[in-house]
């Protein structure tokens, strides 16, 4: 305790060498935060924008083809594949929305959507009953609708002499990130119903008697939407779909590798940076707190010979390099918040949303101090051995 | 930790420096609580080593005989054998702080503490707190106008004071000064080699102190040590030493 205290004592007197050695820390850390915040806040605000809409992860298959329910089971169980939803035929996508109300009716076309569990467009936890739908925010403004009212998907046949109306309740008013235009969403089920209406069976739940018995029905999938976990993951998910089924899919792949590769490129150049700063700093701390012992060799004989043990004498300089990197610690976080600050008000308008331009972690944080009082100890080794080293009866001899 | 007595036999310790040696032989010698010895010679003849032999910072050479006697003659600590764990052993450093008080001829006082503190620092590293004495020894030596002053502040002669209020704080048994009065003039010098002598005399301590100064210690009638040496090989000096009365 004592040689702590002596440490600091001296440490707070030789006030020039410590701010010096604060400074070269500052020097090289407040630049490194700096562009580890700016990376951190631009990238993420990059791939913030782009989860914030579903369909960034999403892949469709192109084409027609002919997907049977034995095919795409399987695919339920890839882990890079949070939802999948089979598709019906295009030409049956559109459907009538009819709401009656007390002015008249709204009757307006849409584009009906295939939904299930796990859907990222709908809320987290929300699955559709197969007598509800979701809206997109435009369909709603225009017919009125909101959440709860009940209306009737309405759909007509050439061939057949009777529409099928499917009563349905709104159960939800998709977010314009996820939805534009006029669109609805249904559970599978729905498109599924309509699509056998199309094909000529009899739906007598819903008043259509006449047509084949729907049991005779063997149901075939024009297509899959599906969608991957994770951004990383949506290539693997297309390529192994498009080598598996044999069909084509459209995704945003390349938007996405473009942004993760800036990610890496970002990370490389980051990394090249902290090492090149990092080797520089221990150097500079090395030789600092190595020519400071040397420096003090006289009072550090002095206290030896007043009987302060080597071993507490090696702790002299220790002590005074992890209070030097924590004040120089201090020091660089402060000025990073005042840096980012300043950053926030100067270019927050160049990024998306409320992105923040520059972002610090508190496991990147706390990362960044460990790292930096392992150099400065590492550091403060070769003065701590410097101490152990001095000769109390030599160097008061030299005159020091 | 006064009234013991010092006891050395046959003690001898070697110094290289490149290609030149310097070996230095004590044959026998007590030294007995309150006591005050002169240690004398040209400079060169060994004198500063042998103050280091004695104070614990310089290894003796096996086979000879160092050791700290209670006042009834019985050996409570063999020195020499501290030696043997090691130079940078913990058993040492304690021994040697608190057996010991140095005045060394720069006074080696630590820039970064006041002069009071400076003056406790010999009870903090020894645990033998007693802030009366600091102020006891401050007022003793003339210190207490100056007291709160770092040593950059102070003069030679009051650096020098400082060392010696150092030196006693913590109740040694001997103080262990290497020409305390070197670097100070005439006037200086005398009142520290007097506050010296006195209050090592009133406190009980042995003193062992190093001088060139034959007319002042003729003055003080000091029993002497003399140290003298001589080139017994290329590059090789011995030093031997003698008693003389005063």
């Amino acid at each position: 305790m004592l040689t702590v205290t002596l440490a600091l004592r001296d440490l707070f007197r030789d006030r020039l060498f410590l701010l010096c050695n604060i400074a070269v820390l500052a020097g090289v850390l407040v630049p490194l935060l700096i562009l580890l915040g700016v990376k951190n806040g631009v990238y993420e605000a990059l791939i913030g924008q782009l989860l914030s809409n579903p369909a960034t992860l999403q892949i469709d298959t192109q084409g027609n083809a002919e997907l049977t329910e034995a095919e795409i089971a399987p695919l339920r169980d890839w882990p890079d594949i949070a939802f999948l939803t089979p598709r019906t035929r295009s030409q049956f996508d559109y459907v009538n929305l009819y709401a009656p109300s007390e002015g008249g009716a709204a009757l307006r076309e849409a584009l009906l959507l295939p939904t299930g569990p796990g859907d990222p467009n709908l809320p987290p936890g929300m699955v559709l009953a197969e007598d509800e739908i979701a809206l997109s925010p435009l369909l709603a403004r225009q017919m009125h609708l909101t959440e709860g009212d009940v209306i009737e998907l309405v759909t007509q046949a050439e061939t057949r002499p009777k529409q099928l109306r499917l009563p349905v309740t709104v159960r939800h008013i998709l977010p314009e990130t996820v939805a534009t235009g006029r669109s609805v969403m249904a559970d599978f089920a729905v498109l599924d119903r309509v699509e056998a209406f199309y094909d000529n069976y009899a739906l007598p739940e819903y008043g259509v008697t006449e047509g084949r018995p729907l049991a005779e029905r063997q149901p075939r999938f024009e297509g899959l939407r599906v969608y991957a976990r994770s951004l990383e993951g949506l290539g693997p998910v297309q390529e192994r779909l498009e080598a598996e089924l044999g069909i084509g899919t459209s995704a945003r792949t390349r938007e996405v590798a473009a942004v993760l590769g800036l990610g890496r490129n970002l990370d490389l150049a980051l990394g090249l940076t902290s090492a090149l700063a990092t080797t520089g700093l221990a150097a500079a701390l090395l030789f600092g707190f190595w020519s400071d012992a040397m420096r003090k060799r006289g009072v550090l004989a002095a206290l030896g010979m007043l009987g302060i043990p080597p071993r507490s004498l090696a702790l002299f300089p220790v002590v005074q390099a992890v209070i030097t990197a924590v004040l120089g610690l201090a020091l660089s976080f402060a000025l990073y918040a005042g840096a980012a600050a300043m950053a926030a008000r100067m270019f927050a308008q160049g990024l998306p949303g409320e992105a923040p331009v520059t972002r610090l972690d508190w496991p990147q944080g706390t990362a960044i101090c460990a790292a930096v009082l392992a150099i400065v100890l590492v550091a403060a080794l070769a003065s701590a051995w410097s101490a152990l080293r001095v000769d109390p009866a030599r160097t008061l001899r030299e005159g020091h | 930790m006064p009234n013991q007595r010092l006891r050395i036999g046959q003690l001898t310790t070697a110094l290289a420096d490149g290609d030149r040696r310097f070996r230095l032989a004590v044959e026998g010698l007590e030294l007995a609580p309150g006591a005050v010895l002169a240690v004398t010679g040209a400079s060169g003849s060994g004198k500063t080593l042998f103050l280091e032999l004695l104070g614990l910072l310089r290894a003796p050479e096996a086979g000879g005989d160092y050791a700290l006697l209670d006042a009834a003659g019985r050996e409570v600590t063999n020195l020499g054998a501290l030696w043997a764990r090691g130079a940078r052993s913990s058993a040492l450093a304690a021994t040697r702080g608190g057996v010991f008080g140095f005045v060394p001829q720069s006074g080696a006082l630590i820039p970064f503490l006041s002069v009071v503190q400076n003056v406790a620092l010999t009870q903090r590293v020894t645990g033998r707190e007693d802030a009366g004495r600091v102020h006891l020894l401050l007022d003793r030596l003339g210190l207490t106008a100056v007291k709160g002053l770092r040593p950059d502040a102070l003069s030679i002669g009051q650096r020098q004071r400082v060392s010696i209020a150092r030196a006693l704080a913590h109740r040694p048994a001997f103080v262990i000064a290497d020409e305390p009065t070197a670097a100070l003039d005439q006037d200086a010098a005398e009142t520290v080699m007097a506050l010296l002598i006195e209050t090592a005399t009133i406190e009980g301590v042995g003193v062992i102190l190093s001088s060139h100064d034959v007319d002042r210690l003729d003055r003080l009638a000091l029993p002497r040590l003399h140290f003298v040496s001589q080139m017994v090989g290329p590059g090789e000096i011995f030093s031997t030493a003698e008693m003389q009365a005063c």
